[in-house]
């Protein structure tokens, strides 16, 4: 763990409890993690582990229970709707296993919807979708529609979403999980050259031969980090 | 502010994105709007025709006759009544203390022609007095017949719109004959035109007046006969007290009698079609209120299924830094939008209908029946579909608002 760089997130004892009915689910359970600049992580562990969860509340989709959760310095898990809204618009690049691309919109309106969220005007937004879809190789399918392309290319389009706010982390959940061999490859490469660029990267997975390429492996069992190395 | 704009543009591109369903859930508002505006225009210009009708009879008129201004005719009992006589005016003018002028009108329906156009018109034999008397309409070229005249029993005649546009064609009709019956008479006289009136024989286009001595020697000893009296507006009912009593002692009526004579003025006819609008408005407005509900509750079921449908959609935008507000404003704007294209639909068809309806009215029947089409029901209309896709919006805008990010994601 390179102690020295900058350190982006900082996870203290946090806890998420679920009420469902009258049972008590403890979805985390004390769990301290620190994040810092160009780490490549991943977080490994079974269903019902907790990993997901926790990506959530990194992604600041949720906030814990109990513990805190600094975001470089700011304290999250007191933050209003608003507030959550306005660091995963401009903090946070999301990549789902899904994609989730709107249907209806083509590869360069989808990049463009974080920025519709940002202070940006329509140019510049255009400008900067497309440099986000040329750096993942897609200049050229910029009109196409989420059904004009290949899985490979989707989940691409959704990267490229994912870092047109020039995020200080990518959050990715089960980004190879819906493509074949070769698409999955494909993505896991450029993951590469996104962490050689300088980015912050953390994938959610199942599958051992991604968590070898992250720098860094955090396995959670029960709510509980088991392993961080 | 530019935010607000920005999600109205996303709502706006759902909408394009449906065109279909928002085609037909705006239809209901289409509809409804339609229906309130026509009737709304319709009700206001009835209003206005009426206005005019009693600008005819004046505020400051009294007419005495044998047959009562009513809805509810009772035909043989007034058509067996004595008949009027001329001899009354002179009766009440030295009797009464509140009227201030008066004049006879002699009234029959006779077939009339200039060249080789003719027609039945409405011919009024009148006292000289009765040009001070016009009220609604004027002598807007020649002049009305003097005393004089009246005296000699000439044979010369004011003509309505209504005649001048159907004999003389748009030609100077002052100096022209026509033929009334067999008798020809010379037009001296022109009176301003007033277009369809909304009681009977509440218009004086299709008329030509002429001196009551005149028409009463040459034309027919059997014109319908009704007195004019004129007072202050302020002494009206005092006056239709007052002259309602000179006209018993006249008719020699017993006190047991009831009077077989009818002091009308036009604010009979205003209370009549006060009630009549009345009823019609609050008819007209019960149903076209429930269709604005119907499409109402439409578009919210619209914009229900539409959250429910988008759940992901929604999820993913708040997760890439929607904020509550935003998800509000974009289907917010949804329902708004949607509601606005009914009632913009609903305003050109009822432009539509209007120019159609006028047109082929003032052609076919040669009357200018209006109906309003003004920026204020522009307006009105406006506000109404506001009003509507606010409502019928909050909800399921709340809903899709407060969604959290993370259901909405997993929504399948």
């Amino acid at each position: 763990m390179a102690k020295s760089k900058k350190e982006i997130i900082s996870i203290k004892s946090i806890s998420k409890i679920y009420h469902l009915g009258t049972n008590v689910v403890k979805a985390l359970d004390d769990v301290s993690v620190n994040i810092y600049e160009n780490d490549f992580i991943s977080i490994m562990g079974p269903s019902g582990s907790g990993k997901s969860t926790l990506m959530n509340i990194i992604g600041c989709l949720d906030v814990p229970t109990k513990g805190t959760y600094k975001f470089n310095k700011a304290l999250i898990s007191e933050m209003n709707d608003s507030q959550l809204a306005n660091i995963r618009n401009e903090k946070i690049g999301f990549v789902f296993q899904t994609f989730n691309l709107l249907p209806k919109l083509n590869a360069l309106q989808n990049v463009e919807v974080p920025l519709i969220y940002s202070s940006l005007n329509r140019t510049k937004r255009t400008q900067r979708a497309k440099e986000a879809l040329k750096i993942v190789g897609l200049e050229d399918r910029m009109t196409h529609k989420p059904n004009e392309l290949s899985g490979g290319q989707r989940q691409r389009v959704a990267i490229a979403r994912a870092l047109v706010n020039k995020p200080s982390i990518i959050l990715a959940d089960e980004p190879t999980g819906n493509l074949d061999s070769k698409s999955g490859l494909e993505i896991l490469k450029f993951f590469d050259q996104l962490h050689k660029a300088g980015n912050t990267l953390i994938v959610v997975t199942h599958e051992k031969s991604i968590a070898k390429r992250a720098k860094r492996r955090v396995e959670l069992f029960d709510g509980k980090i088991t392993l961080d190395e | 502010m530019n935010n607000i704009l920005k999600n109205i543009l996303i709502g706006l591109g759902a909408i394009r994105s449906n065109i279909t369903r928002v085609a037909l859930t705006s239809l209901g508002l289409t509809i409804g709007i339609f229906t309130v505006s026509i009737v709304t225009a319709g009700a206001s210009s009835i209003d206005k025709e009426f206005a005019k009708s009693m600008d005819y009879y004046g505020n400051d008129k009294i007419y005495v006759s044998t047959w009562p201004w009513s809805f509810d005719f009772d035909w043989w009992k007034y058509r067996n009544r004595p008949k009027i006589e001329e001899d009354y005016l002179d009766y009440i003018n030295q009797s009464s203390q509140y009227v201030t002028d008066v004049s006879i009108k002699k009234s029959t329906w006779i077939r009339s022609s200039y060249q080789n156009k003719a027609s039945w018109l409405q011919v009024n034999g009148v006292y000289p007095s009765y040009g001070e008397m016009l009220s609604g309409t004027e002598v807007t070229n020649g002049r009305f017949f003097s005393e004089n005249e009246w005296v000699l029993q000439r044979r010369v005649v004011i003509v309505g719109g209504t005649v001048r546009d159907g004999f003389f064609d748009g030609e100077d009709p002052i100096g022209k004959k026509i033929k009334i019956g067999s008798v020809t008479f010379e037009v001296i006289g022109e009176l301003k035109k007033q277009g369809m009136g909304m009681v009977p024989g509440g218009t004086i286009d299709n008329l030509v007046i002429m001196p009551s001595s005149t028409f009463k020697r040459i034309l027919t000893r059997w014109g319908f006969d009704e007195l004019i009296l004129k007072t202050e507006p302020e002494n009206l009912y005092k006056a239709k007290e007052e002259v309602g009593m000179i006209m018993r002692v006249a008719r020699k009526l017993r006190p047991d009698q009831e009077d077989d004579f009818a002091v009308n003025s036009a604010d009979a006819y205003q209370s009549q079609f006060d009630s009549i609008k009345i009823a019609i408005a609050g008819m007209a407005f019960m149903v076209t209120g429930i269709s604005l509900v119907v499409s109402a509750i439409g578009i919210m079921n619209v914009m229900f299924v539409s959250v429910r449908e988008r759940t992901k959609e929604i999820g993913l935008r708040k997760a890439m830094g929607a904020t509550n507000n935003d998800i509000l404003v974009q289907f917010l704007s949804e329902a708004v939008i949607i509601s606005i294209i009914g009632g913009t639909i609903g305003i050109g068809l009822v432009k539509l209908v209007t120019v159609v309806l006028s047109s082929s009215l003032a052609t076919t029947n040669g009357i200018n029946f209006p109906i309003d089409f003004d920026l204020l029901l522009i307006f009105y209309t406006f506000i109404i579909c506001l009003f509507i896709g606010v409502t019928s919006g909050i909800l399921p805008a709340r809903t899709a608002a407060n969604l959290h990010p993370i259901d909405a994601l997993r929504h399948e």
